[in-house]
């Protein structure tokens, strides 16, 4: 068991490091063999991985995985809570996919039952930009620019269908204008950190030129 | 660092491993090796890889001071404290 958490100590360690300190991270990781030798490895890995941490700030690529880490459970993982909620009306009394009915008060039975048959479907979409959100932090941290890629189209296909849904059923959009702002902020944080790693390869313009 | 400086300039030219140092200072390895990075970066001490004593571990690095890494630690040495590298080597 210790030596499994002090290989995963040494793990994170060395991704912290990132390419430019590789070879330091293989030196850590020969002595981290000579101190297992001597049962000392756990506390070796924990210092490693302080070391690391220590030299993040110090150089880009550690100043980059931070800026990921800090855009990923910073605004990421938050805002697909905050689809959930949204979605499933926990935000506030009046909000989600039930608060947009509640509103809507059509007096078209053919409406009304349209707008009805359509809450599954809307709610799918909705958890459906929760989960998308999930997705793009974990590649985001990855640093898998092609799930990336995926994850926010994914999201901005999600958006887009919820938003021409609720305008042809005649439900109050004005629900979906905060959501649909915060995205487009973070897509766009997303593209600056990706364009920061200078992995914004002929893929992605591929997958922007299909829409 | 006037530690890991004291325990390099002792061993004068020959090569010794991190781990080695570690012992030898005390020093953890989370306060060795931003040192070790932080004085290769300066100049200070040069890093080599090394072939294991033993088949089936991996080549490890190994530190010495450089000929201005030597000078400084005798600067520090004389003075009792550390000074920046710069202000030696200005």
């Amino acid at each position: 068991m210790r030596a499994a958490v002090a290989q995963s100590l040494m793990a994170l360690a060395t991704y912290c490091l990132g390419d430019d300190r590789r070879e330091w991270a293989q030196a850590m990781q020969a002595e981290y063999d000579e101190a297992g030798a001597e049962g000392r490895q756990l506390g070796f890995a924990a210092g490693c991985l302080i070391a690391a941490w220590r030299e993040m700030p110090r150089h880009v690529e550690g100043r980059l995985i931070l800026a990921d880490h800090a855009l990923a459970l910073g605004l990421l993982v938050p805002v697909a809570f905050l689809q959930f909620a949204c979605a499933i009306g926990l935000s506030s009394g009046q909000s989600g996919v039930y608060g947009m009915l509640a509103m809507a008060r059509t007096e078209d039975p053919y409406l009304a039952n349209a707008q009805f048959s359509a809450v599954p479907v809307l709610l799918a979409l909705w958890l459906l930009l929760g989960a998308a959100h999930l997705r793009l932090a974990w590649a985001l941290l990855d640093r898998d620019w092609g799930r990336v890629v995926q994850a926010g189209s994914m999201i901005a296909a999600a958006a887009l269908t919820l938003v021409m849904m609720v305008g042809v059923l005649g439900l109050h959009a004005a629900f979906l204008a905060p959501v649909v702002g915060v995205m487009v902020i973070e897509l766009i944080f997303v593209m600056a950190a990706s364009r920061r790693h200078g992995c914004i390869t002929t893929e992605v313009t591929l997958v922007h030129s299909t829409w | 660092m006037l530690l890991l400086l004291q325990a390099l300039s002792v061993r004068g030219r020959q090569w010794c491993h991190g781990y080695d140092l570690m012992k030898e200072t005390g020093l953890m390895s989370g306060t060795l090796y931003p040192l070790l990075m932080r004085m290769a970066e300066q100049g200070l001490i040069e890093a080599e890889w090394r072939e294991p004593a033993q088949t089936g571990r991996p080549a490890r690095h190994v530190y010495r001071l450089t000929t201005a890494g030597a000078a400084f630690a005798q600067v520090a040495s004389d003075r009792g404290a550390v000074p920046s590298p710069k202000a030696v080597f200005a």
